[in-house]
């Protein structure tokens, strides 16, 4: 408790109230009131299945992939990791505007389908945007039942 | 943000870019806007967005980022839950005279945009020696 109030006290408080703020109003309002991007959680996540597999797209710009870590445990996929703000930006003799970006740790859960096979995982980190690839347990593919 | 800002947000700034948004569901990118005493940086968060997606234009005061997201999808794919719905990205910003927008330097890496804007040469912080006698 201490080191939250005195160890980064500043900067830091307020972005965590930032955060308080965005999750709240994300609770209470179920739908987002405008598009504005830096809405919710960050990353934000789109989900969509195929017959074959389930699709994550996780939209995380400006990452250091040697610092993501994303994994399955129990059906839960997680994804952490931390996003710093550039270097130029701390320089001295200079005024921000604006800082609307998210800075700081982040942590993402998504509960899988039961059929989601952790075995197989592909994951690709391209132009800011993670896509994760989880492939479904071959029972539960749809077939059709052929008619004897 | 006082008077003296160099860039000022604007959402709605040039007609023509405020009927383009309407047209069109675009997604408002998350800025950081720094100045120093060489100009002013501005970093847009634009995941998804390859090079050749991505435009910066400027016209008269305005400077404009136009993007679009690139992500791959597989035949068949049906979307459970979007946090993301529109794949496009718009801001404009309006700019002050003081900044030089012919020698702009744009970089786009891991889907953040980093613009920077150079003060112009006659808008430059300098020193005045004081001569004594």
């Amino acid at each position: 408790m201490s080191d939250f109030f005195f160890g980064n006290f500043g900067t830091d408080l307020f972005r965590e109230f930032d955060r308080l703020q965005h999750h709240m109003s994300a609770l209470a309002s179920g739908l987002p009131t405008s598009l504005r991007a830096n809405q919710g959680q960050f990353p934000a996540i789109n989900i969509g299945s195929t017959d074959d597999s389930i699709e994550i797209v996780v939209f995380a710009p400006g990452l250091d992939t040697s610092k993501l870590d994303v994994s399955i445990d129990k059906g839960l996929l997680t994804i952490a990791g931390e996003r710093k703000r550039p270097e130029d930006a701390n320089r001295d003799e200079s005024r921000s505007y604006a800082r609307e970006r998210f800075v700081g740790s982040f942590r993402r859960v998504v509960e899988l389908p039961s059929n989601a096979n952790p075995d197989d995982v592909q994951a690709t980190y391209r132009d800011g945007c993670l896509s994760i690839r989880i492939g479904k347990h071959e029972s539960s593919k749809p077939r059709s039942i052929t008619i004897q | 943000m006082t008077n003296e800002t160099e860039v000022v947000r604007r959402e709605a700034a040039a007609p023509a870019q405020r009927e383009a948004a309407a047209r069109r569901a675009a997604i408002v990118p998350a800025v950081d806007i720094v100045e120093d005493r060489n100009g002013v940086t501005v970093w847009a968060d634009l995941p998804g967005v390859p090079k050749e997606k991505l435009e910066v234009k400027v016209q008269d005061v305005y400077l404009s980022i136009e993007a679009e997201a690139v992500v791959p999808t597989p035949a068949g794919l049906s979307v459970t839950h979007a946090e993301v719905r529109a794949p496009r990205y718009a801001r404009s910003f309006s700019i002050s005279s003081d900044l030089d927008t012919s020698k702009i330097d744009a970089s786009l890496q891991d889907g953040v945009l980093a613009l920077r804007i150079p003060r112009r040469e006659a808008a430059l912080p300098r020193r005045i020696e004081v001569k004594a006698g």
